[in-house]
């Protein structure tokens, strides 16, 4: 299978000892990866490091086969994020904001971006400003922003935010849809245990900076009852006991 | 790649400042015209004030309205050190009217002649000194403060000076200064001076409105061993009238410096010529009193006070000079009052005094200090050659509507 | 090359978008109605011309390059730079394909032609004003001369805005940027007054470089050796600037 993300000895520790240490982690095309961790396990500091936000301390990040650190332009051409909160120019419309994204890609003229706008039901806000917008309508914004080039990989770090339930089903039918037609490949971060279960088809388990373990959703759901048990048998089985269990 | 990327930092950071440094020393270490006229200046200053033993210094300034002379002066200093003389010719001519203003100096004499009449004033001084020869400006105390002034004031103009070296080792400076690179502020300051003087209504030149400065040119010569020898500078203005006639108004200024260890100054013959002479100590001191006798004997005046709303005379005060000769004088003070004005009587009204005639510079060589007897009561006396009066003060609360003329009571 | 382009043609949009470039240039060309109020006071008052048609332009070339203008290109800098790294809207763009340096570069590039924008509505309306209201006394070697005065004075300020632009990337807010670029300000501008001599290494001095290009025979040491000072100037605080951009975390 394709390797579109391939992360190696990923180290990125804050001078007060938070951070990643040493994480390695394929991601294949058509993967719906779900990175789950705690807060504070260090998920943000990764997906920062992997859309080229923060310089890695060492290891590297290739999406592609394209180093992020050193062929940043070409690593980043297939991808579209979003990183913790979506941001906007709050005197831009919406619309405009994402006209400027656009210019950034030679394929994605203004129909797509109406196209974007229709897909994550922002059609009808086109010309106002996101200033006035709720956080769900910002992150539908964000998310129609990170589509808008069509790219092969999705990184998402918490997704879900703000989100409410229809919010949040609409945009789990959205990441299935584009997983099964455009063969997207998805890499979500969250901490809601049940979402990723339902949204992602391998998971990757985050705690305290270091990648636990990987395996298919499938695999886990055999040889355990719930995520949940999984998530606190992984946890245990490397020596901690989460201070409560999720 | 990311080691490229340092790499390029590195270099580009490196070349940015060997680019500056580089620069930035030729910078410094290169003089501006506008320095380079400023360093001459300063030289030539110093070698006249102190190394030149003869120049002539000729500056000249002429106004022109529309190309007809308006005021027009001339002044040709010449300078000897071994001589320690300097003779000075001024002329002028303002609106047709010409002037001439002659003056020589030496250690022992002063000539000058006015130019209304054909008198010499002839000052013999009976201790000659040497005088100041020429004073360096910029040695005086304010000069790097006004130096600091005029670079701001120059600012970005300092580089329209341009410099032309000749084979010979001189330099030509010159510069020229068109209305669109003369500052705003400049001009509309130097308009507003040129407007108030030709504000009064009965000059031939009366100029009201739109007034600017049109061009502002300058050069300058310095021969090869930095000393300016000439310096010329021109601005024109442009104004209108009352009755909307342009008038371009020329103001030019030409210094020059020639003669360098070859200038003589000569002593003029004044035989055949209208002389009036005076003998003086030294110079800056005034005349001394040539006959000092002649002030002994009674000066008085009166002692004035009110009366049913007149002036009424209350008294005299007398003062008895009983001797008198170049160096000291003595004599006595009182003050004679007439009947019911005894009581206006202040002290001291009745004393003698002995006073030596001032001798240091900047003194009144015709007066003398005193202490009234048996007081510190200071006073001081002057004595009038010319009017044959005297002038006597005594400091102090009794001074108060004190009379200090006293005239010579004649027998 | 395109994706500069792309990150040019939005910062540009940007800035015009922003109420704050366009305020900045309605103020600016206040200016040149207050000029031509007080010089047409001044000479009814005083009976002084002031200025003739040409003088104008560069009267109010003269105040604006010590005033208003390097006052607008720190404060569009500072927006750029501080304003975005404060609202986290720099993300939007860093995590597009675009090279840091392309944004850096991008982001200077449209604040030169924020400058070079300024300027030739300054120049456009001054003369145009000039031609209104004062005296003729234009020739077309002075219009021309006025020209090359207004767009050589591009470079300094340029440079201006570069050294702010490391500031912005040192300081965390833009408030201190602001005010450690008026005091940098004010304390060279006062030290190329007392030291004459190194004025010629002051940016602040350099601002009226375009003086050089009016002299009627051009002093072309001096203009060189000014360009290469400034030359030397931008490319070391764009490199500084660069350096801690792209070290940057968000």
């Amino acid at each position: 299978m394709e390797k579109v993300i391939e992360i190696t000895n990923l180290t990125k520790v804050y001078p007060n000892g938070r951070g990643i240490r040493d994480i390695n982690l394929d991601i294949y095309r058509g993967d719906i990866f779900g990175f789950l961790g705690p807060n504070g396990a260090g998920k943000t500091t990764a997906m920062k490091v992997m859309t080229g936000l923060i310089r890695p301390g060492s290891g590297d990040v290739k999406i592609f086969g394209y180093s992020i650190t050193a062929e940043y332009e070409q690593a980043m051409a297939e991808v579209g994020t979003i990183i913790e909160i979506a941001e906007y120019y709050p005197y831009l419309s919406a619309f405009d904001n994402l006209k400027q994204l656009a210019r950034y890609y030679a394929k994605v003229d203004y129909k797509r971006i109406d196209e974007v706008l229709e897909l994550t039901g922002m059609l009808k806000y086109k010309q106002e400003k996101p200033r006035k917008f709720s956080l769900g309508m910002k992150q539908r914004l964000g998310l129609a922003a990170a589509i808008l080039s069509r790219p092969k990989v999705i990184i998402l770090d918490e997704p879900l935010n703000g989100l409410d339930v229809e919010g949040m089903i609409d945009m789990r039918n959205l990441i299935k849809q584009l997983a099964e037609q455009d063969k997207t490949t998805f890499f979500i971060s969250s901490h809601l245990i049940h979402d990723v279960e339902l949204t992602c088809n391998r998971i990757g388990v985050v705690y305290d900076g270091r990648l636990l373990n990987v395996d298919s959703t499938q695999n886990i759901l055999c040889n355990y009852a719930t995520l949940e048990n999984y998530f606190v048998s992984e946890v245990e089985r490397n020596g901690r006991v989460p201070s409560c269990s999720r | 790649m990311k080691i490229q990327k340092k790499t390029a930092m590195l270099l580009s950071f490196a070349l940015g400042t060997l680019l500056l440094a580089g620069t930035a020393i030729a910078d410094i270490s290169s003089q501006s015209g506008y320095g380079q006229l400023k360093d001459s200046l300063k030289l030539t200053a110093a070698k006249c004030s102190d190394s030149y033993n003869s120049f002539t210094m000729d500056f000249s300034t002429a106004v022109t309205d529309n190309g007809k002379t308006v005021t027009s002066s001339d002044s040709v200093q010449k300078y000897d050190r071994a001589k320690n003389a300097v003779e000075s010719v001024n002329t002028s001519e303002n609106n047709g009217q010409k002037s001439r203003f002659y003056s020589y100096m030496d250690a022992s004499t002063t000539i000058s002649q006015n130019p209304s009449d054909d008198i010499y004033y002839v000052n013999q001084y009976s201790e000659p000194t040497k005088r100041a020869f020429f004073t360096d400006p910029f040695k005086s105390s304010n000069s790097e403060d006004i130096e600091k002034i005029a670079d701001a004031v120059v600012g970005g103009l300092k580089d329209y000076v341009v410099v032309k070296d000749n084979a010979d080792g001189s330099k030509e400076l010159s510069g020229t200064l068109t209305e669109v690179q003369i500052p705003p502020l400049v001009n509309a300051v130097a308009s507003l001076q040129v407007k108030q003087l030709f504000s009064n209504p009965n000059q031939t030149t009366h100029i009201t409105k739109d007034i600017y400065v049109k061009e502002i040119k300058g050069t300058a010569l310095i021969n090869k061993d930095g000393v300016l020898e000439s310096i010329l500078g021109t601005g024109i203005l442009s104004g209108k009238d009352a009755q909307g006639q342009v008038h371009e108004l020329t103001f030019e200024l030409l210094g020059k410096l020639t003669g360098i260890n070859s200038t003589a100054v000569t002593k003029p013959d004044l035989t055949g010529k209208k002389v009036v002479q005076q003998v003086i100590s030294k110079p800056n001191s005034g005349p001394g009193i040539s006959d000092p006798q002649k002030f002994v004997g009674t000066f008085k005046n009166d002692i004035v006070s009110q009366k049913d709303g007149e002036f009424v005379k209350a008294g005299e005060r007398i003062i008895d000079i009983t001797h008198m000769d170049g160096k000291t004088v003595a004599g006595s003070y009182h003050e004679e009052y007439a009947a019911g004005f005894a009581a206006n009587q202040k002290p001291p009204q009745d004393f003698k005094f002995t006073a030596t005639l001032n001798k240091g510079p900047n003194q009144d060589p015709q007066g003398a200090e005193f202490t009234v007897p048996g007081t510190n009561t200071k006073g001081n006396i002057h004595f009038d050659e010319a009017l044959g009066q005297v002038y006597f003060n005594i400091n102090g609360p009794s001074s108060q509507a004190f009379n200090s003329v006293f005239n010579k009571v004649f027998k | 090359m395109a994706v500069f382009q792309a990150a040019l043609v939005n910062e540009i949009e940007k800035l015009y978008k922003k109420k704050k470039a366009l305020v900045a240039v309605i103020l600016t060309l206040a200016i040149i109605v207050i000029g031509q109020l007080v010089i047409v006071g001044v000479r009814s008052g005083f009976g002084v011309r002031g200025v003739g048609s040409v003088e104008f332009s560069m009267l109010v070339l003269s105040v604006v390059i010590n005033t208003i203008l390097p006052l607008f290109t720190a404060l569009i800098v500072i927006d750029s730079f501080s304003g975005e790294f404060a609202a986290n809207s720099m993300r939007i763009t860093l995590t597009r394909p675009v090279s840091r340096f392309k944004l850096f570069s991008a982001k200077l590039t449209a604040v030169a032609v924020f400058i070079l924008t300024a300027l030739m509505l300054l120049l456009i309306f001054s003369l145009l004003a000039g031609f209104l209201f004062n005296a003729n006394s234009a020739s077309l070697g002075d219009v021309a001369r006025i020209v090359v005065a207004y767009l050589m004075s591009l470079l300094p300020l340029f440079v201006l805005a570069l050294g702010i632009a490391l500031a912005a990337n040192i300081l965390r807010s833009g408030i201190s940027v602001f005010f450690l670029a008026v005091l940098g300000f004010i304390v060279f501008q006062g030290l190329g007054m007392f030291f004459t001599r190194y004025s010629g290494l002051l940016i602040t001095t350099e601002l009226s470089w375009y003086n050089l290009w009016l002299a009627s025979t051009l002093p072309l040491g001096k203009i060189i050796r000014e360009f290469l000072i400034m030359v030397g100037y931008a490319i070391i605080l764009f490199t500084a600037g660069f350096y801690l951009f792209d070290k940057k975390e968000f």
